[in-house]
C-alpha cells in the first residue's frame, strides 16, 4: 500500500547538508502493525510526518497505492490525507476549548459528514471506549490515559485505513500504556494499518513488524 | 459546520475575556462615532429634498459688479418673481420670501401681552405651490393671497392657542396690527433651509403694492418646467436685466446679473448666499467623514493587532485542526466567524449606545439624529454592510496568518510570526499617528480660539451691553438715554447701526475733493458717543459732536464731518496728520470733511483683515444702544436699566446682550469644530491605548519568564518598564514624526481661513505628542507592574 524509494530529507546548513532521513526504502502492506524504534533524533517522527503527508519537503519517491504523492495536486493530496490517515500524539493534543464529544467530532466536520451520521459514529466510539459519561467534559478534566483514549477515538473517527502514532504511550504509566496498546491491537485485528514510533521495546510486541532506525537510516527490519 | 464555527468562536471569545472586551469596546466606540457622524452627514446632505420636484426648484441670487469687483448676494428684488412669472414661459411658478428677522424682531400679541419673535417672514401667495408643505388647518387655495393674513407653524399655534385647530380663524397683533390666522402648517423640518414660526402674506407689506428692481432684499425662488435648460434660462434673465435695467446700470457704472442655485445646494453651498439659515461648510462634512473612517480603522486595527499577536498562542490549535484534515478555507471560515461575531456584537451594542447619546448630541450639535433611519431599509442595509465590512476587514488578515501556518511547525511550538510583527508594528504606528494628528489639530484650533478671545480688538468689549430697539421707539431714545445715565448704572451710551464686532454696511469712496482713489469702504453709522463708549483710540484730529450735521437731513452735497480709520487713509495715501481737514466723496455726499482718524479696530470676523472704514453721524439709522455699564455689580446695574426701560417703553422687550459674549458667538462654528476635534481625538486615543494595552499584555505574557529572571537578577520595576516599553515607544516616535507633518499641513490649511491668526508655536505639537506618549507609557506601565508583581519562583517553576 505504501512504498518509499530512496527517500532523503535534509536541512541545508551553511557548510553542509544535515540528513534527517537518508536513503529510506520501505514497503508497507495493508494490514501491517509496524513499529519504528530508535533513539531520539533517529528520524522516527520525521518519517511518520512524511508518511502522513504532513511534511512535503523531501527527495525521493513516495507512492500510496499505485500513485506517486509528488505527482498529485494539492487538492488530491489533501483529500487523500483526510480519507486515509489518522493521527495520535504523545502529548494527546486535544483542543482545550472543545469537549470530549466535540474533539471527536472535529475530523468528521472537516470531512463533511452529515449530522446524523456524526452522531451515530461518535456514539459508537464513546460506547466502545467507555467514555459516554465523559462526553461533555473538557480535556483538562481528564487523566492522561483518558485523554489519549479521546485522541485515539478522534483519530479513528474518520475511519482511516492508516493510523499513525507518535510515542502514543510516552506520557502514560505502564498500566495505561498497556490498555492503549491493546486497543491498537484490536484495531489492527479489524484491518487498520498501524504505524507507531516508540522508545519502548515491549510496545513492539503488540505489532507484526519492527524497524530499528539510527541517524536517519533503517538499521534493521524484522517480522515479529 | 457554521453552527460548529459559531460555537467554537463563542467559546474562544469568552475564554479570552480581556481581549474580547478590548476589541468589543474599541469597535463599539468606533462604530458609535461612525454611525453618529454618518447620521449627521446624511442629515446635512438631505437638505431640501422633501419638496415635490425639488430638482426643478431654484433660488435666484444676484451678482453686483463694479470696477471689476464682484459681490454675490443671496437675495434679489421684489419685482423679479412677478416678471419671471409673467414673461418667462419656462417658469412654472415663482415665489418670494421676505425674511423680516434679518432687520428686526416683531412683537406678537395674542391678547396676553406681547412677545418678541425672531422667525417671522412674509411670503407671497405662491409659496405653498412651490414648497408643498402640508397644512394642518386651513385651505391651500388662495392662502396668504390677501393682506393681513397669517400662517402659523404647528408648534407656534400650540404655543399661542393650545392646538393647531384652535388657531385657525383667530386673530393676532403683529407690531400692533391685526392679522388673521388662516392656516396652520406642519413645522419646518430640521433639514429644510427654511425655518420660520410665522408666515405672513406679503400683500400686508407696502412694498408688495409697487414691486421694484431695488433693493435686493428678497429671497426669490422659481420652479422651472421639466426639461428646461438652466443655462438658457439664466441668459434669458440677462436679457431681462438689459431690457429693464440697462439704462440705469450704464448711468451708475454697475453691472448686475441674476443666477440660479439649485435649492438642494443652498445648505452646503456658498455661506454668503444662505441668508435664511446658516449653512454648513462642506469642508467640515468631508473632514468629519474622513475622521469617521479613521476611527473605524483604529478600532479594526485593534482587532487585527490583537488577533495576530494571539496567533502565537493559537498555533497549536491550528496545527491540530490541520492534522485532522481541516482545509485552509475551513480554518479561515472559523477565524472570520470570530471577528464576525465580535462585529455583530459591537454593532448591536453601538445601536444601544446611540439611543443613549442621541439627545445629548442633539443638544450639543444642534442637529437631530434620525434614529428611525437606522431601522429603515436603507439603514438596515447600511448597518449590515458595516457589520460585514468591519467583520471581514478585521478578520481577514489574522485569519490569513492563522490558517496559513504549517501544521508540524505550529504543533512543535517553534513558530514565530515574523511577518505578522512587521504589519502589527505599522498598524500601531498608524493608530498613534491618527491619535496624535487629531490631538495636534485640536490644539491648533484651540490656540487660534484663544488668540481670537484674547487679541486686542482695538475697543473695549467688557462691561458693554447692547440693547436692540425698534424704529418705532426712536422718539423715546433720547429720554431713555438721559434717564439711564442719570441713574448711575450707565457711564456712556451710544446709538449705533451695528454692533462694533460685526459692522456690515458697504459704502464706496469715489474720486473727488482731495482724494483721487476709488474703493469700497465699510460705513458705521453712529452718534458721537461711540468713541467714548467702546473706547476707540483717536490718532489725530477730534470726534464730531452732537451739533455737527447728521447724514439724514443733509442737503445735497452738504458739508459733513466724518472719521476714517488708518486703513482708509492708507488707501488714500495720507498720514493721519495730513488727512485732517481733507475733503472726500463718500457717495452720499461729496463734501465729507475728515475730522479725525481712529486706530484700526476689528469690526468684523478675524477671518478678514481690517479694511477701510468711515464713521459718520447718523443716529436715525441706528437700532442698537451700546451701553457702557458703571463699575460694580453688572446685575444690579442691568436691573436698574431694566426698570427705566419698562417705565419708558413698556411692551418692548428688554433683552441686553453682553458685547464680549456676542463677540464670542461670532466663532461658534469654530468653537464647535474645536470641541468635536477634541472629542474625536479623545476617542481615537482611548481606542488606540486600549489596543496598546492588549498588545503589551501579550508581550508581557510571552516575556514573563524573561522578566522573572531579570527580577531575580535584581531588576527594578523601572528596568522592567524600560524593557517592555522601549519597542513601543520607538513606534510611537515614528508616529510622532508623521503626526508633526500632518499637523503642519493641517494648521497651514485650517488657519489659512483666518486673515488674523495666531503665530504657530511648537507647543501644540509638543503638548499633543507628550500627552499621547505619557498615556501610552502609563498603559504599558500598568501592565508591566502587574507582571513585575508576580512571584518569580512560581513563574519560573512552571516553565
Amino acid at each position: 500500500m505504501i512504498q518509499l524509494k530512496n527517500l532523503d530529507k535534509f536541512i541545508e546548513s551553511r557548510f553542509q547538508r544535515v540528513f534527517i532521513l537518508k536513503g529510506i526504502d520501505l514497503t508497507i502492506n495493508e494490514g501491517e502493525f509496524l513499529t519504528l524504534m530508535g533513539p531520539s533524533g533517529a528520524g522516527k517522527s520525521t518519517l511518520l510526518n512524511v508518511l502522513g503527508l504532513l511534511d512535503e519537503y523531501y527527495e525521493g519517491d513516495y507512492s500510496f497505492g499505485d500513485r506517486s504523492i509528488k505527482s498529485m495536486k494539492e487538492r488530491e493530496r489533501s483529500a487523500l490525507h483526510k480519507s486515509e490517515f489518522g493521527y495520535i500524539f504523545q502529548a494527546y493534543h486535544l483542543i482545550d476549548e472543545l469537549t470530549v464529544y466535540e474533539n471527536i467530532e472535529t475530523p468528521l466536520l472537516y470531512r463533511n459528514v452529515s449530522s446524523s451520521e456524526r452522531k451515530s459514529i461518535i456514539a459508537n466510539l464513546m460506547d466502545r471506549f467507555n467514555m459516554v459519561a465523559k462526553k461533555d467534559l473538557f480535556p483538562a478534566q481528564l487523566s492522561g490515559g483518558q485523554q489519549q483514549l479521546v485522541g485515539i477515538a478522534r483519530a479513528v473517527a474518520g475511519r482511516p485505513r492508516v493510523l499513525l502514532a507518535d510515542e502514543p504511550t510516552g506520557n502514560l504509566h505502564s498500566g495505561q500504556a498497556k490498555e492503549i496498546m491493546e486497543i491498537f491491537q484490536e484495531l489492527h485485528r479489524e484491518g487498520t494499518t498501524i504505524i507507531q514510533a516508540t522508545h519502548a521495546r515491549e510496545n513492539a510486541d503488540f505489532g507484526t513488524r519492527l524497524i530499528n532506525m539510527l541517524d536517519g537510516k533503517i538499521e534493521s527490519d524484522e517480522a515479529i | 459546520m457554521w453552527k460548529n464555527y459559531l460555537k467554537i468562536s463563542f467559546r474562544n471569545l469568552r475564554k479570552r475575556k480581556l481581549y474580547t472586551g478590548i476589541n468589543l469596546l474599541g469597535l463599539t466606540v468606533a462604530l458609535v462615532s461612525f454611525i453618529v457622524i454618518a447620521l449627521y452627514i446624511n442629515h446635512e446632505w438631505s437638505y431640501d429634498r422633501m419638496y415635490a420636484d425639488y430638482d426643478r426648484i431654484y433660488k435666484i441670487n444676484q451678482e453686483f459688479i463694479s470696477n471689476g469687483e464682484s459681490q454675490l448676494v443671496g437675495s434679489s428684488p421684489s419685482l423679479l418673481p412677478v416678471t419671471l412669472l409673467e414673461e418667462f414661459p419656462e417658469v412654472e411658478n415663482a415665489t418670494l420670501i421676505f425674511d423680516l428677522s434679518i432687520f428686526s424682531s416683531v412683537m406678537i400679541d395674542a391678547g396676553e401681552g406681547s412677545q418678541e419673535e425672531n422667525h417671522y417672514a412674509m411670503v407671497d401667495e405662491h409659496f405653498f405651490e412651490v414648497f408643498d408643505f402640508n397644512l394642518i388647518a386651513g385651505q391651500k387655495t388662495g392662502i396668504l393671497s390677501e393682506p393681513n393674513q397669517l400662517v402659523l407653524t404647528e408648534s407656534t399655534a400650540k404655543r399661542y392657542f393650545g392646538s393647531a385647530f384652535n388657531a385657525e380663524g383667530k386673530s393676532l397683533k403683529v407690531d400692533g396690527k391685526d392679522f388673521l390666522v388662516t392656516g396652520v402648517m406642519e413645522d419646518f423640518p430640521s433639514n429644510s433651509h427654511l425655518a420660520f414660526d410665522f408666515l405672513a402674506s406679503f400683500k400686508s407689506h407696502r412694498h408688495s403694492r409697487e414691486p421694484e428692481w431695488s433693493p435686493s432684499n428678497y429671497n426669490n425662488y422659481v420652479k422651472l418646467k421639466p426639461g428646461t435648460d438652466v443655462a438658457s434660462f439664466e441668459s434669458n434673465m440677462a436679457e431681462m436685466v438689459e431690457k429693464y435695467l440697462g439704462a440705469d446700470l450704464a448711468e451708475y457704472g454697475y453691472e448686475t446679473a441674476f443666477f440660479t442655485q439649485p435649492v438642494t445646494n443652498i445648505h452646503l453651498g456658498d455661506p454668503t448666499l444662505s441668508t435664511i439659515k446658516p449653512g454648513t461648510d462642506i469642508k467640515y462634512i468631508y473632514i468629519f467623514g474622513v475622521v469617521a473612517i479613521l476611527l473605524i480603522a483604529i478600532g479594526i486595527i485593534n482587532y487585527v493587532n490583537l488577533a495576530t499577536a494571539e496567533a502565537t498562542e493559537r498555533n497549536k490549535e491550528v496545527g491540530l485542526r490541520k492534522v485532522m484534515g481541516a482545509d485552509r478555507s475551513q480554518l479561515f471560515g472559523q477565524f472570520v466567524s470570530e471577528s464576525m461575531i465580535l462585529s455583530l456584537g459591537a454593532i448591536l451594542l453601538s445601536i444601544l449606545v446611540i439611543y443613549l447619546v442621541a439627545i445629548p448630541f442633539e443638544n450639543f450639535g444642534g442637529v437631530p439624529l434620525d434614529l428611525n433611519l437606522l431601522f429603515s431599509p436603507i439603514g438596515i442595509f447600511g448597518l449590515t454592510g458595516l457589520f460585514l465590512m468591519v467583520g471581514l476587514l478585521a478578520g481577514f488578515y489574522p485569519s490569513l496568518i492563522l490558517s496559513g501556518m504549517e501544521p508540524m511547525k505550529a504543533l512543535g511550538n517553534k513558530l514565530k510570526i515574523g511577518g505578522g510583527a512587521w504589519v502589527r508594528k505599522s498598524l500601531v504606528v498608524f493608530q498613534f499617528f491618527v491619535s496624535m494628528g487629531l490631538l495636534i489639530s485640536t490644539f491648533v484650533v484651540k490656540s487660534q480660539l484663544d488668540f481670537m478671545r484674547e487679541v486686542n480688538l482695538g475697543y473695549d468689549k467688557e462691561q458693554v451691553v447692547a440693547l436692540n430697539y425698534h424704529y418705532t421707539m426712536r422718539e423715546s431714545i433720547p429720554t431713555l438715554r438721559d434717564e439711564m445715565i442719570r441713574s448711575g448704572a450707565a457711564v456712556s451710551i451710544a446709538r449705533a447701526a451695528d454692533m462694533p464686532h460685526d459692522v456690515k454696511a458697504g459704502y464706496k469712496i469715489f474720486p473727488g475733493g482731495d482724494n483721487s482713489r476709488e474703493f469700497m469702504i465699510t460705513g458705521y453709522a453712529v452718534d458721537p458717543e461711540l468713541i467714548g463708549t467702546i473706547n476707540l483710540e483717536l490718532l489725530a484730529g477730534e470726534n464730531y459732536t452732537q451739533s455737527d450735521p447728521v447724514r439724514r437731513g443733509l442737503e445735497e452735497n452738504g458739508e459733513m464731518p466724518i472719521l476714517l480709520n488708518e486703513s482708509a487713509i492708507a488707501e488714500m495715501g495720507w498720514t493721519s496728520q495730513e488727512a485732517i481737514g481733507k475733503k472726500v466723496n463718500v457717495g452720499f455726499t461729496n463734501n465729507a470733511i475728515v475730522k479725525g482718524i481712529v486706530k484700526d479696530f476689528y469690526f468684523s470676523s478675524l477671518h478678514q483683515k481690517v479694511g477701510p472704514m468711515v464713521i459718520f453721524n447718523d443716529p436715525e439709522e441706528a437700532n442698537v444702544l451700546l451701553i457702557k455699564l458703571a463699575a460694580g455689580n453688572p446685575t444690579a446695574n442691568l436691573a436698574s436699566l431694566e426698570s427705566i426701560w419698562k417705565k419708558l417703553v413698556p411692551g418692548r422687550p428688554f433683552n441686553p446682550k453682553f458685547l464680549d459674549q456676542e463677540y464670542a458667538s461670532l466663532y461658534q462654528s469654530e468653537q464647535k469644530v474645536g470641541l468635536i476635534f477634541g472629542l474625536f481625538s479623545g476617542i481615537a486615543i482611548f481606542i488606540a491605548c486600549m489596543g496598546l494595552f492588549g498588545l503589551v499584555s501579550y508581550v508581557a505574557l510571552r516575556r514573563t519568564r524573561e522578566i522573572s529572571i531579570r527580577k531575580v537578577l535584581g531588576a527594578t520595576q523601572g528596568d522592567v518598564l524600560k524593557v517592555l516599553s522601549f519597542d513601543f515607544l520607538k513606534l510611537l516616535g515614528i508616529s510622532a514624526v508623521l503626526a508633526i507633518g500632518f499637523g503642519m499641513w493641517f494648521s497651514d490649511s485650517w488657519l489659512a481661513a483666518f486673515a488674523n491668526r495666531t503665530a504657530l508655536t511648537i507647543w501644540p505639537f509638543v503638548i499633543a505628542i507628550l500627552a499621547v506618549m505619557i498615556l501610552a507609557t502609563l498603559t504599558i506601565g500598568y501592565r508591566s507592574w502587574k507582571v513585575f508583581r508576580l512571584n518569580p519562583a512560581r513563574t519560573l517553576k512552571s516553565e
